[in-house]
């Protein structure tokens, strides 16, 4: 049976006691606690600061269109910054998934959680593709010349700080190294800073966005006889 | 390059401060500058230059909302490149924001993540309307509807002359002597608008437009009033003066007391009053508002009026107004008013809500010091319609139908551009 427990809470009655912890274990749950707080600030902006009220009779499905928002119009056939792009969105999807898989992985390292051999390969695997492609992504900001004129500091320290989180964590899976929580701790601090933040905006930007095309029965588009 | 005070710098910043609600801080933070938006804006196409990717138009008023209203633009201007507000950042704005975007809302779809990046343009055009550095050929097209009633500064008694003069050209081609065009009744179904440019350079879409009605025995009038269905002051984005001008077709239709207001084949003055107007006006319209596509469509469904498609042989092509397709979700209508009025129809690739803009929209064909780029851009458009082989191309919008006339004329495409109520005044059948 798999025994789980939260790393620093080691004593017998489970009270949190940081003068007993490893300091990068304080380090990374104090990172973990300001990300948190941080994300729940951005996400109650969003709430507090409220959508627009909409006055205009409303001619489509509400309810259609935003379930469309977040999946059909997601679909790689249907974006050209998909189609036209699809070694950059192919590397961009497996970063992405990289990313929750390492961010859960995190959960699961700090629960002390065990993995099998055989899934330590796996993981290890398609970390080290979305490490790739992390990689690839960022040499494709450092080189082509639009990419880099539109590109700010926060740009490339974002492609930096998640794809060395996805490299620390294939190297913990096999050796047990305090550097894994340092750059967590660095990335959990840094992302409600700068552009890492599109992980809390992301999905209220495309619920206002299919507000916008729900209520003009834009979306879901029509089959065009 | 414009100069600037601090009370204009104060009252942009002002305005966008009340501008924040939960989509503009949504949008705004969720650009993540993957770049890959350059393929879906007409700009860039024709540019090849990074400054006309739709992100850094993004960028540009994002950079200003970071560098007054958050913690790390406030604190690490240069992490997120955090912009002032001064003269350098005000001309870029202006050049990017009113001579580089048409607002027709392509990117929006094909954003990676959904940026609604017409919507934070528009943005940026409101500070600086607030500003007061609105391009002054297109405030002077404000300006002439703000004072004369209407864009085009037609005189009533020159408006009411041209419908005289149209209706009995009416009666003679329906052959009919209580053939009209009504003025000013009130109490009746349909108030019909009219984009100004009709009366004043294309008069023919009124005719067609009233031989239809005549053909579908519809009770209607237009107004000698407000009958411009046009509203350049929500592109340049100066809420003051297009509710003033929005109020102005609300009042006339109530002064009329007409059951419809329909809307003339004109996208953004659509889309201006039909989704726009509510808002700025705060105000639930109790009227029924339609486009004249929905209404030709639903003459010929309900057969109301009678068409031959054989009367129309030559190869016909769609140009989709974005404010139509994009913004309106009418998308279907005109194609099915096309199956029943032509007998060789081709789409363009791509079309509806994916079609390319003909570069004339957002107030670009206003807007005379951009005219190089606006041809320029059109070259998408011209390509588009070559490779249909069409002889006439329909646009449901008096706009575009201004821009595809130029583009006829400057790539020689040797098309016919017509309404939609011309292709279908042409296919009529009158008993």
């Amino acid at each position: 049976m798999v025994h789980v427990e939260l790393q620093g809470f080691l004593n017998p009655t489970g009270a949190f006691n940081c003068t007993a912890m490893a300091w990068y274990l304080v380090l990374t749950y104090f990172s973990l606690l300001l990300c948190l707080l941080s994300c729940i600030y951005h996400f109650s902006r969003i709430i507090r600061f409220g959508k627009p009220e909409d006055f205009s009779k409303p001619s489509g499905d509400l309810k259609a269109a935003i379930i469309y928002s977040y999946t059909g119009a997601m679909s790689p056939t249907k974006k050209e910054s998909a189609y036209l792009h699809l070694p950059t969105y192919t590397a961009g999807i497996i970063y992405h998934i990289g990313t929750f898989l390492s961010i859960f992985l995190f959960i699961l390292i700090l629960f002390n959680i065990p993995f099998p051999e055989i899934i330590k390969w796996g993981l290890s695997i398609f970390l080290f593709l979305s490490f790739l492609s992390g990689m690839g992504i960022l040499l494709k900001r450092f080189f082509k010349k639009e990419l880099k004129e539109l590109s700010n500091p926060d740009d490339y320290i974002s492609n930096i700080l998640v794809t060395l989180f996805q490299l620390m964590t294939i190297i913990f899976l096999y050796n047990n190294t305090v550097f894994y929580y340092i750059t967590t701790s660095i990335l959990l601090l840094y992302l409600p800073l700068g552009k890492l933040k599109h992980t809390i905006y992301f999905f209220a930007a495309r619920y206002h966005l299919a507000l916008f095309f729900g209520l003009r029965n834009v979306w879901p588009p029509k089959k065009i006889k | 390059m414009e100069k600037i005070t601090e009370s204009q710098i104060e009252k942009g910043l002002q305005i966008l401060k009340s501008l924040q609600n939960g989509k503009f801080i949504s949008h705004a933070n969720s650009c993540v500058h993957c770049g890959l938006c350059g393929e879906s804006c007409m700009y860039y196409l024709a540019e090849k230059k990074s400054k006309f990717l739709p992100a850094q138009k993004v960028d540009l008023i994002t950079s200003i909302y970071k560098k007054y209203f958050t913690f790390t633009g406030k604190t690490f201007p240069k992490l997120v490149n955090a912009r002032e507000l001064d003269e350098k950042t005000v001309n870029e704005m202006i050049d990017l924001f009113f001579g580089a975007c048409t607002m027709c809302g392509r990117c929006n779809l094909h954003c990676s993540i959904g940026v609604d990046i017409a919507f934070l343009v528009r943005t940026g055009r409101i500070m600086l309307t607030e500003m007061g550095l609105t391009p002054a050929s297109l405030q002077s097209t404000v300006n002439a509807t703000i004072s004369s009633g209407n864009n085009m500064s037609i005189t009533t008694q020159e408006f009411v002359d041209t419908l005289k003069w149209l209706e009995e050209d009416l009666r003679d081609e329906v052959n009919d002597p209580n053939a009209s065009i009504p003025l000013n009744e009130k109490g009746k179904d349909v108030m019909y608008t009219l984009n100004p440019r009709e009366p004043k350079f294309f008069p023919l879409s009124i005719s067609a437009m009233a031989k239809v009605f005549y053909a579908a025995k519809e009770s209607w009038t237009i107004s000698t009033e407000m009958y411009d269905i046009t509203n350049y002051a929500f592109f340049s984005g100066n809420l003051k003066e297009a509710r003033i001008i929005a109020n102005r077709m609300v009042k006339e239709v109530k002064n009329l007391n007409v059951v419809n207001l329909v809307l003339a084949e004109c996208g953004h003055g659509d889309r201006a009053f039909r989704w726009e107007a509510p808002n700025y006006l705060k105000t639930k319209f109790d009227f029924n508002v339609i486009t004249s596509v929905e209404l030709l469509a639903k003459y010929i469904k309900l057969g109301s009026v009678k068409v031959n498609k054989e009367k129309i042989k030559e190869i016909v092509t769609l140009h989709d107004p974005c404010n139509l397709v994009r913004n309106f979700g009418i998308v279907d209508e005109q194609r099915y008013v096309l199956s029943k009025t032509v007998s060789n129809f081709v789409e363009m690739t791509p079309h509806g809500i994916d079609n390319f803009c003909c570069g004339g929209g957002g107030g670009q064909l206003a807007m005379s010091e951009y005219n190089e780029r606006r041809l320029k851009i059109g070259e998408i458009k011209a390509n588009q319609i070559k490779k249909t082989g069409a002889q006439i191309v329909v646009t449901p919008c008096h706009n575009c139908v201004d821009q595809l006339v130029q583009l006829n004329s400057h790539y020689k495409l040797n098309v016919q551009i017509k309404t939609l109520a011309e292709i279908v005044a042409d296919a009529l059948i009158i008993d």
